[in-house]
Order: C-alpha cells, then sequence, then structure tokens
C-alpha cells in the first residue's frame, strides 16, 4: 500500500479515559495525532458512578496518584443485599489501600477525564474539542480513511482512526462493527451528587482524611433489574441506580422514583439525611459484556473503550474506566506499531486483539461473562435477596420460648417459601463459581 | 482600519474556568465585528479584559476569523471606566473603524463600558442595538422607552453595542479551530481594581417609614399590597436644563430610597 | 423510635433539573416523530427517559422537548418504532455540562 499524505497519522474521537490514553501512547511513539472531543473540554459530557481503579496507569503516568485529581481513596467497601424491610451488608475495610499503589479511588469523571487529556497533550498530542465527529470517511474499498465533523470544511485524513467515542459509539456502528442493538444490553445509569459537609461524611461513612467508601447494593431498585452505588467524595455522596433498559420501560417506574425509595430505605437514609442534591446525571452502560462485542477492528480503524462494549459491568460491580483506560492504550499502542510499519489494514491493527486477550481486559471478560446475566437475572435480583436476609433475620432473632432452629432448617423452609428451585439454586451457584472462583 | 470585538469572559464565582463563558450578547457582537470586518474588508480584533482563561473566549474568536487578539491582563474586577480606559489604551495605535460590544455581560453589569469607551475614544455610539443592517450605510435599530424604536445611520468611528438575539455566532471551520489552538495572543498588563466598592451586595432598597393606612378596609388593603406607594404616582411635570434635570433624577431616587 | 427524616429529598422535578447546566442549541439535536408516536401503546420513552422530555398528549401522542437532555441514549434504544426518533448529538460544545459527576 502506497503511503498517503494525510493531515494527521491518528486520530483519536471522543477524550474519554480510552481516547486520552490511546493518545498518551501515540504521541510519545512519535506519532501525529488529533485528539477530538464534542464537549467543550474533555470529561464535559461524562458521568459515573465514582470509582476508579488507576493502577493500569503505572505503565503510562508514574506515580499518577500524587497528581490525579482523586476525590478520595476507597479503604472500604461493602456490598448490601436490600429488601424493602432488610439488609444485609458484607463489609471489608483495608488500611493496604489507603497508602500508595493504593486501589479503588472516587474522582468526578470532568475533573478525571479533563486530568487525563492533558497528559495527552503534555505529550505532544493535539487536542480539538465542541466539536462532533459526525462519520468516518471511507475510500472506495471501504477503508476508513480519515473523519468528518460537524464544522464547516469539516473533513480530516489520517491513516488510522481510533473510536473511543462511548457507549452509543455512532462510529463503530457505521462501520458495521456492531450487530443489530439490543437494549437489553443496556442499561441506564442515573445519580445524584448529594452534598454533606466533609466530616459528616466521616463520621456517617466512618472513615478519616482522604479514606472513603464504595457501596454498592442489589434489591433496591423495586422490581426493575439493576442495582445501587453509594460512594463518598469529598463533600459530596454519589448515590445511583443502574436499571436495566427494557425492564425499567415495562415496570413503568420512573428513575427518579426508584432511586427516591433507594433513599428512603432505614439503610440508606441515615447516610444521607439532610443532604442537599447537587447535580442530577444520566448516562447509559454497555451492561453485557462479553455476549455484546463487536468487532474491535475494522479496515484503519480500532474500537476501545465503551464503544467495544469493555465495561464491566457485572451489576453490583461497575469498572469501566480501567477497561476503557487499558484498551485504549493497547489501541494506540497497535496503531502506533502499525504506522512505523506502515500498515495500517485490518492485518497490520491486528496485534490489538492479541494485547487485549493477553491483559486482564479480555482476561476478565472471559473469566465474568456470564456473570451480568447472572447478577441481574430475576432469581438474583428478586428472589435471592429476600431469601437472603430472611435466613440471616431468622439465624439472629430469638424467639423464645421457641428453640432456636437449625440452619438446615431454616434454609429449607426459606427456599420453599421464596419458590426457589434447587435446581436453579444450584445452577446459578455454579455459574457464579465459575466467575468468582 | 479595523473592526474591534470587546468580550468579557466570566467564570461562575463558584466553579473553575472549565465552566465560564461570554455572554450570547457577545458572541453576536463578535458576529457583527466579523460581517463588518468581511464587508469592509477590514481585519478583526478580539480583545477582552480578564484573566488568563479568557484566552478561551479570543481563541474561539480566532477561530471563527478574527486577525488578531489581545487580552489585557486583569485579575481583580473593575469599574466600567477602567475596563474602556484599559481597552482604549490596548488599541491606541490602532486604526478602529467599529468597536462591537455586546451590551451586557453573563454577570449583567451595568453595560456601561461600551458608552465609557466610545467616550474614551472619541467616536460614536449606539448603543442597545435589536436590529443591525449593513448595506451602503450601517444601520442600526435602538431600543427606546415605551416601546418607541430609533433608526439611526452609524458612521465610523463607532461603538456599537447589540442584544444577543440580533446575530448567531457562526461556527468556526474546522481549520479555523485547530490553527487557534496554538495562535498567539497578545498579553497587555492591566490596571489593578484599586478602585472598586469593597462590598456588592444584590440591590435593595432602603427601608421607610411609612404612615399608618387610612381610610375605609378596601383602601387600607390597597395601600399594604402596594407598599404604600405604587397608588401614588411619582411623577411630576417638570422642565429643567439637563443639568438640573439629572440633579432632580438623583435627588428624587434618593428619597424613593434607591440610592 | 424517630424515624429518619426523608421528606427533604423530595424536590420538583424541574428543580432536580435545575442542577445540570445545558448549554441549549437553537437546533434541536433530537427530533421525535409524533406521528409514528401515536401508533405505539407502549410508550417506553415516557417511562425511560431519565430527563422525562417525552409527555405523552391526550390524543394518543407524545411532546418531546429537546433542552434538558443528557444525551444519554436511553430513549433510542427503548424505542421499538421504526423511524419515530432520530437522534443526533448536539453541536459540538452545547449540550449537557457535567461538573461533579
Ligand atoms: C451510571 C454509571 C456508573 C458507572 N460506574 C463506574 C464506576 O464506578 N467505575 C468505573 O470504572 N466505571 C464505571 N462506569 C463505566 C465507565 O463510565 C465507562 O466504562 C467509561 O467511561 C468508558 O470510557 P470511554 O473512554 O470508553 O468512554 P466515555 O467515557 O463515554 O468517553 C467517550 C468520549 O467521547 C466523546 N464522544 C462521543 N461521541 C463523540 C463524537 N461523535 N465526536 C466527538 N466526541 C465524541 C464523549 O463526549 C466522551 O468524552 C459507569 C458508567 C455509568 C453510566
Ligand atoms: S418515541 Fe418511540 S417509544 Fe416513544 S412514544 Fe414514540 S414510538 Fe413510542
Ligand atoms: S437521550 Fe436520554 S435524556 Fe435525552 S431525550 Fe433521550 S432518553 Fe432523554
Amino acid at each position: 500500500m502506497a503511503e498517503r499524505s494525510t493531515d494527521f497519522d491518528a486520530i483519536v474521537v471522543g477524550a474519554g479515559p480510552a481516547g486520552s490514553c490511546a493518545a498518551i501512547e501515540l504521541a510519545r511513539a512519535g506519532k501525529s495525532v488529533l485528539l477530538i472531543e464534542r464537549g467543550p473540554f474533555p470529561g464535559s459530557k461524562n458521568m459515573y458512578g465514582g470509582v476508579v481503579y488507576p493502577r493500569i496507569l503505572d505503565e503510562l503516568i508514574p506515580q499518577w496518584w500524587e497528581e490525579a485529581p482523586i476525590q478520595r481513596w476507597v479503604t472500604r467497601r461493602s456490598t448490601m443485599i436490600m429488601t424493602p424491610t432488610q439488609a444485609l451488608t458484607i463489609d471489608f475495610r483495608s488500611q493496604n489501600w489507603a497508602a500508595p499503589p493504593y486501589n479503588g479511588a472516587t474522582a468526578y469523571r470532568p475533573d478525571f477525564d479533563h486530568w487525563l487529556a492533558n497528559k495527552a497533550t503534555d505529550a505532544g498530542a493535539q487536542l480539538l474539542c465542541s466539536t462532533v465527529v459526525t462519520g468516518v470517511l471511507r475510500d472506495s474499498a471501504g477503508n476508513v480513511t480519515g473523519v468528518r465533523t460537524d464544522r464547516p470544511d469539516g473533513d480530516l485524513t489520517a491513516k488510522v482512526v481510533i473510536a473511543c467515542d462511548g457507549v452509543n459509539s455512532f462510529i463503530a456502528k457505521e462501520v458495521g462493527l456492531y450487530g443489530k442493538a439490543d437494549a437489553s444490553n443496556y442499561t441506564l445509569g442515573v445519580k445524584e451528587t448529594l452534598a454533606l459537609p466533609k466530616e459528616t461524611i466521616d463520621e456517617r461513612f466512618g472513615v478519616r482524611g482522604r479514606e472513603g467508601v464504595d457501596i454498592e447494593v442489589v434489591g433496591c431498585t423495586e422490581g426493575v433489574n439493576g442495582g445501587g452505588f453509594v460512594y463518598t467524595n469529598l463533600d459530596t455522596v454519589s448515590l445511583g441506580v443502574v436499571l436495566k433498559l427494557p425492564k425499567l420501560a415495562a415496570q413503568k417506574k420512573r428513575p427518579e422514583e426508584i432511586i427516591a425509595s433507594f433513599k428512603k430505605h432505614p439503610a440508606i437514609a441515615p447516610l444521607i439525611e439532610g443532604a442537599e442534591l447537587k447535580e442530577y446525571s444520566a448516562h447509559v452502560i454497555p451492561e453485557a459484556g462479553y455476549k455484546m462485542f463487536p468487532k474491535l477492528v475494522g479496515p484503519g480503524l480500532l474500537v476501545a473503550g465503551d464503544a467495544a462494549a469493555l465495561c464491566l459491568a457485572a451489576g453490583i460491580w461497575l469498572e469501566g474506566v480501567n477497561f476503557a483506560m487499558a484498551s485504549g492504550m493497547y489501541a494506540g499502542r497497535a496503531a502506533a506499531q502499525a504506522l512505523t510499519r506502515g500498515n495500517t489494514g485490518p492485518d497490520g491493527l491486528k496485534p490489538y486483539l492479541t494485547m487485549l486477550d493477553t491483559s486482564f481486559v479480555l482476561k476478565d471478560h472471559q473469566k465474568l461473562q456470564e456473570i451480568p446475566h447472572l447478577v441481574l437475572s430475576d432469581r438474583v435480583q428478586n428472589q435471592y435477596p429476600g431469601f437472603i436476609a430472611n435466613i440471616v433475620e431468622r439465624m439472629f432473632r430469638v424467639d423464645n420460648p421457641t428453640p432456636k432452629p437449625g440452619l438446615r432448617r431454616i434454609l429449607l423452609e426459606e427456599r420453599k417459601r421464596a419458590g426457589i428451585r434447587w435446581r436453579d439454586l444450584l445452577r446459578d451457584g455454579r455459574t457464579g463459581m465459575k466467575g468468582f472462583g | 482600519m479595523t473592526v474591534v470585538a470587546c468580550l468579557k469572559w466570566l467564570t461562575p464565582h463558584d466553579a473553575d474556568d472549565r465552566f465560564g463563558g461570554i455572554s450570547p450578547a457577545d458572541s453576536s457582537a463578535l458576529e457583527w465585528a466579523l460581517r463588518l470586518g468581511e464587508q469592509r474588508g477590514e481585519d478583526v480584533l478580539a480583545i477582552t479584559v480578564g484573566p488568563a482563561a479568557a484566552d478561551t473566549a479570543l481563541r474561539d474568536a480566532l477561530a471563527c476569523g478574527a486577525q488578531r487578539a489581545i487580552r489585557v491582563d486583569a485579575v481583580d474586577e473593575l469599574l466600567s471606566t477602567d475596563v474602556a480606559a484599559a481597552i482604549a489604551s490596548a488599541i491606541d495605535g490602532v486604526d478602529v473603524s467599529y468597536v462591537c460590544c455586546g451590551d451586557y455581560s453573563l454577570d449583567r453589569g451595568t453595560g456601561s463600558v461600551p458608552a465609557f469607551l466610545a467616550a474614551q475614544i472619541e467616536a460614536r455610539q449606539a448603543l442597545g442595538l435589536i436590529e443591525v443592517v449593513l448595506g451602503s450605510d450601517v444601520i442600526a435599530l435602538r431600543r427606546l422607552d415605551g416601546g418607541r424604536r430609533e433608526r439611526l445611520r452609524v458612521d465610523a468611528p463607532a461603538v456599537l453595542s447589540v442584544e444577543g438575539a440580533t446575530a448567531t455566532l457562526r461556527r468556526a471551520p474546522l481549520s479555523g479551530a485547530l490553527a487557534a489552538r496554538n495562535a498567539t495572543i497578545e498579553v497587555v498588563a492591566g490596571p489593578v481594581g484599586s478602585h472598586l466598592p469593597t462590598a456588592r451586595r444584590p440591590y435593595r432598597p432602603r427601608a421607610r417609614v411609612l404612615p399608618p393606612p387610612k381610610g375605609g378596609t378596601l383602601e387600607r388593603v390597597q395601600s399594604l399590597l402596594s407598599g404604600g406607594a405604587a397608588t401614588k404616582s411619582h411623577g411630576v411635570p417638570v422642565e429643567l436644563s439637563p443639568d438640573e434635570a439629572a440633579e432632580r433624577i438623583l435627588a428624587a431616587l434618593d428619597e424613593w430610597g434607591y440610592a | 423510635m424517630t424515624a429518619f427524616r426523608t421528606d427533604w429529598g423530595t424536590i420538583s422535578f424541574d428543580d432536580r433539573m435545575a442542577t445540570s447546566e445545558f448549554r441549549i442549541h437553537e437546533r434541536a439535536h433530537i427530533v421525535v416523530d409524533g406521528d409514528a408516536c401515536r401508533g405505539c401503546s407502549t410508550q417506553e420513552c415516557v417511562v425511560a427517559c431519565p430527563a422525562r422530555l417525552f409527555v405523552p398528549t391526550s390524543d394518543g401522542g407524545v411532546l418531546f422537548n429537546y433542552e434538558q437532555c443528557f444525551e444519554c441514549g436511553t430513549c433510542y434504544l427503548v424505542c421499538n418504532t421504526k423511524g419515530a426518533i432520530s437522534w443526533n448529538y448536539p453541536e459540538g460544545g452545547h449540550g449537557i455540562v457535567f461538573h461533579q459527576t
């Protein structure tokens, strides 16, 4: 293939975590790269639950923790199983997570993404904001040769385009990398940023200084399959729910009503009493993971992050930013190598797939491929929380003069009461073990 | 000659520069400056008095087609007279045809910079414009009290201040947007805001002592609802020289509690 | 037992939406074809749009306002009627601007 002369070696669409990491890699490899973002600044269009796991940045930005705009370091992680009147919490705390290199951290996306994009420009990438990419340019053979933007005279050419344009990725769809869109692969996340004084948050959540808490909840979404979350920032709390789209529409429950009932739960209300709503936000999550992956490589095109559905959203687990940063980084690396070799065709870009395959990105997804489905299944959503909570309630209940029943009897009785079949219980247990074990 | 566009950058008090911007009126002013520049074959100079964050607005102006950008560096809030003086001195030596300003900034200040600027650079002024027509002459429609309009022919040199609805700022072309990110912005030192009144509060009229309401129930209710004021007309027909009239207006405002 | 006060959280939907910043463009980025909606019995968008921008009308159609849109994509994902929603992002630099999300 003869070298075309182009405006840029590479164009990265979307300055989210995936796009910025791709641009960092390309710029550091000495390639000319343009990062295009539709918002007025990177991060302005982005919301999420609230916790990032930035260890992948060790590779790109050594000592990132000294400069990243972090709210709190997560030292306490709780998983809560909830029914309208009960809550069972598994609470874990580790001071090992309170010092470098840390584990999870709460951060606001307009801050975090903005910071990460600045790292890309520091590395030599060019950033163009307030510009929507409206489509790709293709040659007669169908190879992607650049992008079209919504600005006058808005075409730009490049040897490779990396689509990091998030969950709606119209680019991946336009190039035909996705199958038919299916609403059941997506969840809607709605969130409230609630203001409280820092001391109040410290006190209610049992943390000090920059330590923070991550609470994930199942069984709090009023029969709509999904989950809830509560994360602490310095002087706000991020609280929200994630809702399976077709179910939400079918149940006739409005998102803000589901948040309101979550906030009223006796296990949640005391945490946020008196808090003032600072900001309401919403975004869609590609939830189905492995089952919905598009083709990740096209002719002259790579797809990374949410655009490639690489978000790991196993219901209560919401890890997307780390998957986006990693896949973006690999996409940038693969593109830079392909550029150096002078082959940006599909086979030249293919090493991207190998990089993903051998990293946590696809390994985790592969391992947990059944989990999103399991966590969002009707049984886990509607039957198990009550089943488990009732067992625990009866174990802790002192019903004198009746003597304590044995755990076995409780289990048998509660299974019957919840109407759960042994077969399903065993199968779900096995799926869970396979994923998590 | 050069057309000048004055832009005021404002960052909301509780947030950072990412959430700042210029008013729709300033955007319109920039668009008029660009159109005037095109029509007259003149350069467009965008100018702002403000902090480094205001460079964003100047870059947007360059992206849209302005040839030159100057920022008078000023961190403090300044009086309108100081802003006008700072702009005037920054464009001293520039052969100005028209200066376009928005008729209000995002913080809804007094909107008096354009008038002071016109005085400073000894140009004509046409302020609070709701329509501008560029033909062989510049024709501007001005809003007057009582729903009346005034149509003016505005010859250069002149300062125009326009409302936000007069024009929509064009979308910067891709090449302009790319070039503007690394374009040079001339920065000149500005005044320090030493003259600013220290405390700024929302406007609130002074409390007044009113006589107890008199008359029947209806009158008493009416006078209570009106705060004892609106039923009376403030109108006093007088015939005075402009100087005396200004004095009289000030005295009346003082008397009514507006000072 | 003193119950925890939970009523402080009840703000009107308009007040809720007022907490988000929208840099509104004069041109609508999403257009809903009201005629296509008249035959839609499920009206998923009315329930699911987090910004509550779809309002059912008495004659069985829906009314749509584009201004306070999160640009999330929920509506086109849940809508099963072909051609009812034409969905785009607003012009660059416009639309939702998140602050502390
Ligand atoms: C409610 C919710 C909770 C979540 N919680 C978590 C969590 O706690 N932890 C976690 O790690 N992950 C979480 N995630 C997932 C995480 O947010 C995503 O996986 C991650 O943001 C993906 O990054 P990205 O760079 O691929 O895409 P995005 O962050 O979506 O970035 C895409 C960028 O592209 C821009 N863009 C899009 N289209 C165009 C275009 N045509 N032209 C120009 N620019 C364009 C957008 O403006 C945006 O900046 C959550 C997601 C949601 C919705
Ligand atoms: S937009 Fe779609 S879901 Fe909504 S009413 Fe119209 S056809 Fe039905
Ligand atoms: S994109 Fe989201 S917020 Fe906007 S109209 Fe559709 S569902 Fe509502």
